[in-house]
């Protein structure tokens, strides 16, 4: 009897649904399924046609299935991955760590610091962000040839460093500077009272606070570079300069190195270091979410 | 350590007017000082100057007749404790106090020593292992005072450390400051804006009001000679009663002459200079004698009872009256009752400089 009432006991700390509230709940269920069934099912299809070894150069939706490794042995073999790969990793290493030193500067004089114009240059910066960059290829272009003409050793491959890094000061500076903002400044004075310079205090007591929010940062622009098609794509010239995802198009667009499964099977291996990164970066974001304030 | 302010003034960057100006003071080597005034007034503004947090902009700050102006924060020989407690978040509490002596680069053994002699005296050494988000407000308390002690420094100075505590636990942690400040040898500077903290805490006050010092002395000098009425309206709980009239024929007779109180023979002598001038008079609730020929009839409107002590709210044509009287003793609301004032506790002060006469 009493174990029968427990279990009837409703715990919820919300009202119990109406009749009508349970449709609508029903209906949310199904179009969110019917949402994911149509993300999924052309993924799956491409994780299917990856380790398929009876598909031609072209994916097709009927026909025999027969896992093989063959279209990754095509593509480690007869295309340039390795090379985009290593390409993608340097340019996404570089880009995650000088974000990270500039925006840790930046963040840290915004939220600290007072200065003239420190509000309007912010803006400045915020608004100059909201010009597509595809707009400024030509710009690009131009600066490149300024800048080799002054440095030869700047590569081409450099300014995409350079260009995704600036990319995305802006928006991490507000973000980051945002969250500087939330941690009392009494700690930034009890440590220059206890002995630190300003760069111990970022260091030693600011940083270690925010770095939940550094390895977000750092996710998203490792990210960057292995998503971006369209800037390497004008930017870089040779094949074995591209980035995976410059590279991998070649497989889609030009006939006579077109193979459709061999590029399905090159996006499943690209996910790959993204979520290292991310089981890697995983204790830092969770704790990041869990974490109380600072004061209490 | 002898901290000295000479004709000290602050001003903002950005603000019209100087926060804090023309503060001179003087705090002798082993007092304890307390900083007190209504929020807002400039205190913490006037300690952040002297630990060196904030720039000085004019006037002269020094430490034993060193001039410290310009002198970084670390090398002033002070540790501050924080209203927030600012304790590292990131850090054990372990780590928090040997935080300063390990950027001063001591020794291990130095270090652990001081450490675990601080958190003996305090009490927090089952904690030391901790996250400061792990324990409780007191206790993160007694590791902020921790963290301040470790370096043995020569001034203290705290910041409200007592406004984020419980009522029961504020009143313990006075005694225990008292107590550790005597052990320390040093000097402190306490802000506060609560009077109960400086009263019981201070050998010395000092209170501010819109960055000017109003009194410095003995917590009894505040209370029983206030030298403004704005000293006599802050200083005291319940507020000092305080009637607005003018010297007639020797007596102090409200605006609207319904009042009329006689002053002792010695204040007298001091108020001959103001016939028919404005004065302001200054009673404390205590000072009201029961008296069946009082001079003042007062009706009693509403009665709150402290235990120890009853207050009443009381009436006499337009003024009001706030008289305590002990908890035991009968009063009803919506009676009269016969009161006289103490000749010998009236504070009379100037009607234009609000200054005080007697
Ligand atoms: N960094 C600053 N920039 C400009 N004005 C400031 C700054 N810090 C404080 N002030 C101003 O100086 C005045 C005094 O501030 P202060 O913090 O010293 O007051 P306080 O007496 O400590 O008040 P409370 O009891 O509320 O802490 C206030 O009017 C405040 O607005
Ligand atoms: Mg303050």
């Amino acid at each position: 009897m009493i174990k029968k009432r427990k279990k009837d006991l409703y715990l919820s700390d919300r009202q119990p649904l109406t009749p009508l509230g349970k449709f609508f709940l029903a209906l949310n269920y199904f179009v969110l399924i019917s949402y994911s069934l149509v993300i999924l099912w052309p993924l799956s299809r491409m994780v299917i046609s990856a380790f398929n070894g009876k598909q031609g150069r072209y994916i097709s939706l009927s026909g025999k299935y027969e896992f093989s490794f063959k279209h990754f042995e095509y593509l480690f073999k007869e295309t340039l991955y390795l090379t985009w790969v290593k390409n993608t990793l340097v340019i996404a290493v570089a880009t995650a760590i000088l974000t990270i030193l500039i925006v840790s500067f930046t963040g840290y004089a915004y939220s600290r610091f007072r200065f003239k114009g420190r509000k309007t240059s912010l803006m400045t910066i915020m608004l100059l962000q909201t010009i597509p960059t595809f707009a400024g290829i030509t710009a690009y272009f131009t600066l490149h040839s300024i800048i080799s003409d002054f440095f030869p050793f700047i590569t081409r491959q450099m300014m995409l460093i350079f260009i995704y890094t600036g990319g995305g000061i802006a928006a991490n500076t507000f973000i980051l500077k945002g969250y500087m903002d939330s941690i009392s400044t009494e700690l930034d004075d009890a440590a220059m009272i206890d002995g630190c310079s300003y760069m111990q205090i970022y260091k030693l007591i600011i940083m270690p606070i925010v770095r939940p929010m550094l390895a977000i940062i750092a996710l998203w622009s490792f990210i960057g570079p292995f998503m971006d098609y369209m800037l390497p794509k004008a930017l870089l010239t040779k094949p074995e300069s591209y980035t995976l995802a410059a590279g991998l198009y070649t497989l889609m667009n030009n006939r006579e190195t077109l193979n459709q499964p061999a590029f399905a099977a090159g996006g499943l291996l690209t996910a790959l270091p993204i979520v290292i990164l991310f089981i890697v970066l995983q204790k830092e974001l969770i704790s990041g979410l869990a974490q109380g304030s600072v004061k209490g | 350590m002898r901290v000295e302010l000479k004709n000290i003034g602050k001003k903002y960057e950005g603000r019209e007017n100087f926060t804090i100006r023309g503060v001179d003071l003087v705090i002798e080597d082993q007092e304890f000082c307390v900083i007190l005034g209504p929020s807002g007034c400039g205190k913490s503004t006037l300690l952040r100057m002297i630990a060196g947090l904030n720039s000085i902009t004019e006037g002269e700050l020094l430490f034993d007749g060193k001039l410290m102006n310009k002198v970084p924060p670390k090398d002033r020989d002070i540790a501050m404790v924080f209203q927030s407690y600012a304790l590292y978040p990131h850090m054990s509490v372990y780590e928090n106090m040997a935080f300063s002596l390990a950027m001063r680069k001591e020794s291990k053994k130095l270090i652990d020593e001081r450490v675990r002699e601080a958190a003996d005296v305090l009490q927090i050494s089952e904690y030391l292992y901790s996250k400061p988000s792990d324990i409780s407000g007191g206790q993160r308390q007694r590791v902020a005072l921790g963290r301040a002690m470790v370096r043995k420094p020569k001034v203290f100075l705290m910041d409200e450390p007592l406004s984020n505590l419980d009522a029961k636990l504020r009143e313990h942690m006075r005694i225990e400051l008292v107590r550790l400040h005597k052990s320390l040898d040093t000097t402190t500077i306490y802000v506060t804006h609560d009077q109960t903290e400086a009263m019981t805490m201070a050998s010395k006050i000092i209170l501010l009001d819109q960055g000017k010092i109003q009194q410095v002395g003995k917590p009894e000098e505040f209370y029983n000679r206030p030298e403004n009425l704005f000293v006599a309206g802050f200083i005291g709980s319940p507020t000092m009663n305080i009637l607005k009239g003018e010297i007639r024929g020797g007596s102090f007779q409200s605006l609207d002459r319904s009042l009329n109180i006689k002053p002792s023979q010695e204040d007298y002598e001091l108020l001959k200079g103001y016939e028919n001038k404005e004065v302001y008079l200054g009673i404390r609730s205590e000072r009201f004698l029961p008296d069946k020929e009082g001079s003042l009839e007062v009706l009693v409107e509403v009665i709150e009872m402290l235990g120890k002590e009853k207050l009443l709210y009381t009436k006499l044509g337009e003024h009001s009256f706030i008289i305590s009287v002990p908890g035991h003793s009968q009063y009803e609301e919506g009676k009269k009752y016969k009161f006289s004032p103490d000749k010998g506790a009236l504070h009379f002060f100037d009607g234009e400089s609000k200054e005080r006469i007697n």
